[in-house]
């Protein structure tokens, strides 16, 4: 590893004024089987540093995977340069650091990276005899297992240094289904760092009875229809939108959440939170990228919009406090979730003569524009005629608007849902949107 | 040299040692530099170096792949090791001596990123900026960012394969958004080649670019909601190639096709699209966006007919993926960087010309939508359905272009879309994309001419 002391001095000496390192370290395994066999076993060991430092109060920012001593001069000499070509207005700020960092506990489990490959190996190869042992009409699978391990330093000019580790594991399953007239897929994830919560009947059950259940599917006809849509489904379409929340975006004029503070924004029923702290999320930190520490927070709270997510050059701006959520070089949601309410999934499909409980929607980064809030997704799923799924639905696309659809959220479900997006949600019906078919 | 012959030879050996038939060893030492603007002013520069050491040992069909980024000798012999431990067996296979070093010959940069000063790369920004922002008073924002990137690669294999490539790119992007009364639109150009900064600075002009970014951002500002239903839909040329590449062009690849998870499936050979279709994936392009001397598992790209007159002729085939298929590599093997084991991809894949006009196209279109950019999309590759946004479009009534309209999709199945295209014109355009699957991120153009689906399901804001 490079010498952190000596890039510290180097810098100073050639007149930046602050600097901070971040370094990584990741270890990653990952277990593809094929019929049976190992097709693909990956493991890698790989390290990050990336440095930013203060010339003339612009960041210049250096990113490299070559740790020699001898790199020294050129990434000072690096920062320098992007620092004086760099005119924004924002302020450069390296953090002092806060008084109290919460504990959260449960990041790194030894025990995971402990347990025997075998165990691993044996765990993909059960996923994907079973997904073939579930069904005749089950044609192609693909399952997985990986994990992966990263340690994170921080430490800055200013006497900050804060470290985190964490591991994390997931399982994927991806089939395909057939019955020799239609084809079609079902997948999912599961993350953990606990070994044991590994329930493969439960996991490959649902995927196979979802794809198996879709056999079929076909285009209602066009109309507005009210819908349900899945937690995932949900979370696929929060996902796309998550950027609005950036106060970043909104300085810049780039979303419709400026100017909305303290403003109903959604149904009365909609409480969004961001949780740094949450359980069983590897994503889960203590700290940001900035070395603030990270809180707990309600970005909507009975359909008003209370806080934006900020780093400290946003919040400077604002004259309020970092919310801790500068990551990736951006701003973003530790681990969002959408709280639950009081419905079963039941309940909301007996709220339906007719309607769509929608389980898939897809091309989120393209048919969803987060400036304007438009979106046009193509979705599937099944027809609701009064409380029964009566017909699987597939080449739908479902269109609107974010704000307005939160705000025509009319029940919430009472079951949570991790998914791998990050967000955690439940089951939500909206009254009525447009759906384009045949 | 990124590594030393010698070291490389002891990598393949150590990853043969006990049974593995196949050894490779892919070396990649990186410089990239992103800068983004918003609103003319410079905010970010983000310099990145790379290096890293993937190597990859096979056994049949059985594969094992590993990275790091040290250089250190005894770590990457402790990988290579460790790697080998997958086979349980005695070495089997003998390492063929490593050829002369090929070394990647054309698609030559002639200017490169490193010898182009930050000032003179804001200094394009700043240009585009300016274009873009002066072409409306509705025009709010404007970003642009600009990205070099120069990766030079090592490749070696058990069979004596040893080449070494230099790809550089460069690509400058504009993003307008144009507001009023509460409405926001965006417009986005990005050109970009394979090749050196004499592209941004001397070939092309970025007002151009700058100016359509704003256009797509006013024309769309002004637009009505998309009609949904199912219409005949007219896909312009350039960006509208992204519906072949995503609905056709992955399911061709022989990661779907080798395991029998592709629609197109036993259809060699067969009628898989409407005779005025013929498509093509061709890596060697002088220097285009998806190019390179060599694939990356070291085998010099190819161009590939992969429909003719509506029948398939090829699919895009990695050296291990063939095993499976029992079929020859086309060169198609691409990776992201060291950190992504390498598989079947797409280079720069279009539709070819055909033999109508874009005039008579429009002419012919009784009612329908005139798409004539398109966003990104995706789709399933198990069953085919697909997604694509379109970022300007324009109703066509009575054989002429209409009224501007936004929010549509496309629906559709790639299976069966290639058999209703029923007129394809002569103005074939080629457009930058990033193309993102099982190996990664990579640079692939898509391409094609103005062409015609005689029905396809239009999602939009407006009801039916």
């Amino acid at each position: 590893m490079m010498n952190i002391d000596k890039l510290f001095k180097v810098a100073k000496e050639k007149g930046v004024s602050d600097i901070q390192v971040y370094q990584s370290n990741s270890n990653n395994l990952s277990i593809n089987i094929y019929k049976g066999d190992v097709e693909k076993y990956e493991i890698a060991e790989s390290s990050s540093l990336v440095i930013k430092g203060i010339y003339n109060n612009k960041m210049g920012t250096y990113r490299t995977e070559v740790f020699e001593d001898s790199l020294i001069d050129e990434i000072v000499d690096t920062i320098i340069a992007s620092a004086k070509v760099i005119d924004s207005l924002d302020d450069a700020i390296i953090y002092a650091g806060d008084d109290k960092y919460e504990e959260v506990e449960g990041l790194y489990s030894q025990e995971l990276t402990d347990l025997d490959v075998a165990k691993k190996i044996e765990l993909a190869k059960k996923l994907d005899k079973q997904f073939y042992d579930a069904d005749s009409r089950v044609k192609h699978v693909e399952a997985s297992y990986s994990e992966r391990t990263n340690s994170v330093l921080l430490k800055n000019s200013k006497g900050l240094e804060l470290k985190n580790k964490a591991n994390a594991s997931y399982i994927v399953g991806e089939v395909i289904v057939n019955d020799g007239e239609d084809q079609r897929t079902g997948f999912d994830v599961q993350i953990t760092n606990d070994f044991s919560d590994y329930d493969v009947d439960k996991f490959v059950n649902e995927i196979v009875e979802d794809a198996l259940a879709s056999l079929g599917a076909k285009p209602v006809p066009s109309k507005n229809y009210p819908i349900v849509f899945s937690s995932l489904a949900f979370a696929t379409l929060f996902s796309a939108f998550q950027g609005i929340f950036s106060a970043q975006a909104v300085q810049k004029g780039l979303s419709l959440l400026k100017g909305k503070l303290e403003t109903e924004i959604g149904s009365s029923l909609v409480n969004v939170v961001d949780d740094p702290f949450m359980k069983k999320s590897s994503s889960s930190r203590s700290f940001d990228d900035e070395g603030v520490a990270t809180k707990h927070k309600y970005l909507i709270k009975d359909g008003v919009l209370k806080t934006f997510l900020h780093d400290l050059v946003t919040a400077k701006k604002d004259g309020v406090e970092s919310t801790g959520n500068s990551f990736g070089g951006g701003i973003s949601a530790v681990n969002l979730k959408v709280e639950a309410g009081d419905a079963t999934l039941e309940e909301m499909f007996n709220s339906m003569e007719s309607g769509l409980y929608i389980t898939n929607v897809q091309g989120a980064h393209a048919g969803a524009n987060a400036v304007s809030g438009d979106f046009s997704l193509q979705a599937a799923g099944y027809l609701i005629e009064n409380g029964k799924k009566v017909q699987p639905v597939a080449l739908i696309t479902v269109a609107g608007n974010f704000i307005e659809m939160l705000k025509n959220v009319e029940t919430v479900g009472n079951k949570l849902k991790m998914t791998y997006f990050g967000i955690t949600c439940p089951a939500i019906k909206i009254k009525s949107m447009p759906v384009s078919g045949k | 040299m990124l590594l030393e012959k010698k070291l490389i030879e002891q990598l393949l050996d150590a990853g043969l040692s006990r049974g593995a038939d196949f050894a490779e060893v892919f070396v990649e030492d990186t410089a990239s530099t992103v800068l983004q603007s918003l609103s003319g002013r410079l905010e970010k520069v983000n310099s990145t170096k790379s290096f890293g050491v993937g190597i990859r040992l096979a056994k049949e069909l059985n594969i094992v792949y590993g990275y790091t980024n040290s250089k250190n000798p005894e770590d990457l012999l402790k990988l290579a090791n460790d790697l080998s431990k997958s086979f349980n067996g005695d070495k089997s296979t003998e390492r063929a001596p490593l050829n002369e070093l090929e070394v990647g010959k054309r698609h030559k940069a002639k200017i490169l990123p490193s010898d182009v000063s930050l000032e003179d790369k804001v200094a394009i920004m700043k240009k585009a900026y300016k274009a873009a922002d002066e072409y409306d008073e509705a025009i709010k924002q404007v970003m642009v960012y600009l990205l070099d990137n120069e990766q030079n690669v090592l490749i070696a294999n058990s069979e004596g394969r040893f080449v070494s490539d230099k790809r550089v790119r460069v690509r400058c992007g504009i993003n307008a958004v144009a507001a009023k009364e509460g409405v926001m639109q965006t417009g986005h150009e990005g050109p970009g080649a394979g090749k050196g900064y004499e592209y941004l600075l001397e070939e092309i002009d970025i007002d151009d670019y700058a100016k359509e970014a704003a256009r797509t951002a006013i024309t769309m500002l002004n637009a009505e909601e998309c009609p949904s239903g199912v219409m005949s839909v007219v896909m312009h040329n350039g960006f509208g190639g992204v519906i072949f590449h995503e609905a056709c062009g992955h399911p061709l690849e022989a990661t779907a096709i080798s395991k029998n998870a592709s629609v197109f499936n036993g259809k060699m050979g067969k009628k898989i699209a409407s005779d005025v279709v013929t498509a093509i994936d061709d890596g060697t392009i002088e220097n285009a966006w998806g190019s390179a001397n060599f694939d990356d598992e070291g085998y010099p790209q190819q161009r590939r007919v992969l429909i003719k007159d509506g029948i398939l002729k090829s699919y895009m085939i990695d050296k291990l993926n063939g095993r499976r298929m029992k079929a020859e590599a086309t060169g198609s093997s691409r990776r992201q960087n060291y950190k992504f084991a390498p598989t079947s991809r797409m280079s720069n894949t279009y539709i070819d010309n055909g033999k109508s006009t874009f005039e008579e196209i429009i002419a012919d279109t009784k009612y329908g939508l005139f798409a004539k950019k398109l966003g990104g999309g995706s789709v399933n590759p198990g069953n085919g359905d697909f997604n694509f946004a379109v970022s300007e479009g324009y109703i066509i009534r009575d054989g002429k272009i209409a009224e501007p309209v936004r929010g549509a999709s496309l629906v559709g199945n790639g299976g069966n879309i290639l058999t209703k295209i029923d007129m394809v014109a002569n103005n074939l355009l080629r457009a930058r994309g990033m193309c993102g699957s099982v190996s990664g991120s990579i640079p692939a153009d898509v391409g094609q001419p103005t062409l015609r689906v005689t029905d396809i399901t239009v999602g939009g804001k407006r009801g039916a």
